[in-house]
């Protein structure tokens, strides 16, 4: 990866996570075209737009699950693929929670929880179940702690998706459509778990179409389109009065219904 | 007919069968541990991105595959020797079922770690977890389910394949058979006793296969989508 010149001159101000001019190509295909956006520490940042825009390829650049081709990442002062940034370490600061999930089916719900934290944090075994149990029972899944995926439902096995992202500690949490592959009738108690990690002051990226969530917590909604940020501002500025057509286009389509 | 078929004459060798037997068991044993030992290091060669191990491995599977058994045999008997390494018929017979069986169980196992779905390694990746931990927490414990199954059908294809090494003249259950056969001119008892000994076999391991079937179907294999 090059440094990017442009990046390095304005130094000044580092967020929690900061993208300078990123580009990123699958094949020919532009999917991140020259991004700049810096989440604060405690923010929480809705990042939506239409199907293929990028939205998830630029969280998933954040942790290192897809590579950055140039510009500069810095993710909590360290920065993307520096020699001397540890990328494994980096990830135990950084929750990721999937779309679907990917929750291990051979773990009980409780081993979901603790397996990082004993093998990658060297958390004690008897710590780790104690503070598993706790955020079990704070996703509301107290009584599900020996269940295993398989007997629990999307809605369920996303909390415990959370709750294994947050026994970790990190200080940032990244959710790529975490509600996309539920039923709606399980879809409010996943964000209402998300509502409480933002509340605690957690640094969120969130990609989603929940605009309640987004009013209710985020402070920026970022609209990507064709692997651009288009716009950016606060929820009632976007959803009240958006400042370009294609997300007026966007809005129309997903607020019909 | 059936008046010449003499079952005096197999009870009669029944310790030899027996003794056949029990060398088929355990040197069968031996050659599965040993084909799983190298099927896993094949496997894990042949996962890796870099062509130095895959490409090599890729070759020795291919070889082993593309080449009669019996040619192998051969050539590890009869060949080793001119090259200078004597070893025991029985370590030549041990060895070349563990190299042989150790290719397809390389493909087996390399099957079922490519059959754990990507998410299952992207989590992983995400909580910090280094590639040998992925590997022995999340991917293998998986993995590991699926194949067996398919391991145990190559055990019992193992088993039948060490017939061969009668002809390098170990004495195991064929190797029996064909004694009865020669010494007393009765190849219909000697090769339906030893027929009837490799049904025994087999109906042992696809027992042990559904047994390992019923203990896999108490946990899901697999979470939803």
């Amino acid at each position: 990866m090059t440094s990017n010149p442009k990046g390095q001159a304005n130094m000044t101000k580092t967020g929690m996570i900061d993208f300078r001019g990123v580009n990123k190509w699958f094949g020919a295909l532009n999917v991140l075209k020259d991004i700049t956006l810096s989440v604060e520490p405690r923010e929480v940042v809705v990042v939506c737009g239409p199907s293929g825009s990028g939205k998830s390829t630029l969280i998933r650049c954040i942790n290192g699950l897809e590579a950055i081709k140039d510009g500069d990442l810095i993710v909590d002062g360290q920065r993307l693929g520096d020699p001397a940034t540890n990328m494994t370490r980096l990830r135990t600061e950084i929750g990721f929670v999937f779309q679907s999930f990917n929750l291990y089916p051979h773990k009980t719900a409780l081993e979901n929880v603790t397996l990082a934290p004993i093998h990658v944090r060297r958390i004690p075994r008897a710590e780790a179940e104690k503070d598993g149990r706790e955020l079990l029972a704070k996703v509301g899944l107290g009584d599900k702690v020996d269940a295993y995926p398989g007997q629990l439902s999307g809605g369920q096995q996303q909390r415990v998706a959370i709750a294994r992202c947050l026994g970790m500690r990190p200080k940032i949490m990244l959710f790529d459509e975490p509600t996309s592959a539920l039923d709606p009738e399980m879809i409010s108690e996943v964000l209402d778990v998300m509502v409480a990690v933002a509340e605690e002051g957690m640094t969120m990226m969130v990609v989603t179409h929940e605009m309640g969530f987004a009013r209710k917590v985020a402070q920026r909604v970022v609209f990507m389109d064709a692997g651009a940020i288009v716009e950016s501002g606060t929820p009632e500025e976007f959803f009240s009065h958006p400042k370009t057509d294609r997300s007026r286009a966007f809005l129309s389509k997903i607020l019909r219904h | 007919m059936l008046e010449n078929f003499s079952f005096r004459t197999i009870v009669e060798y029944l310790p030899l069968f027996g003794q056949g037997l029990v060398t088929t068991v355990w040197l069968s044993l031996i050659s599965f541990a040993g084909a799983l030992a190298v099927g896993i290091l094949l496997a894990a060669m042949n996962l890796q991105r870099g062509w130095l191990f895959r490409v090599p491995a890729k070759a020795y599977i291919d070889a082993v595959r593309a080449t009669p058994l019996l040619a192998q045999l051969y050539f590890l008997y009869f060949g080793l020797p001119r090259l200078g390494f004597v070893l025991p018929e029985l370590v030549v017979g041990i060895l070349a079922l563990s190299l042989n069986s150790g290719a397809y169980v390389a493909e087996i196992i390399r099957a079922g770690i490519l059959s754990i779905p990507r998410g299952q390694v992207e989590a992983g990746v995400a909580s910090g977890m280094t590639y040998v931990q992925r590997m022995r927490l999340v991917i293998l414990p998986q993995a590991f389910k699926v194949t067996i199954p398919p391991l145990l059908g190559q055990a019992i294809v193992l088993v039948k394949d060490s017939a061969l090494l009668s002809l390098i003249s170990v004495a195991e259950l064929t190797r029996a058979g064909q004694l009865l056969a020669s010494d007393r001119f009765m190849p219909a008892e000697g090769f339906i006793t030893i027929a009837a000994f490799y049904l025994l076999l087999y109906y042992c391991l696809k027992g042990l296969a559904a047994l390992s079937g019923r203990w896999l179907g108490l946990q899901p294999a697999r979470s939803s989508t």
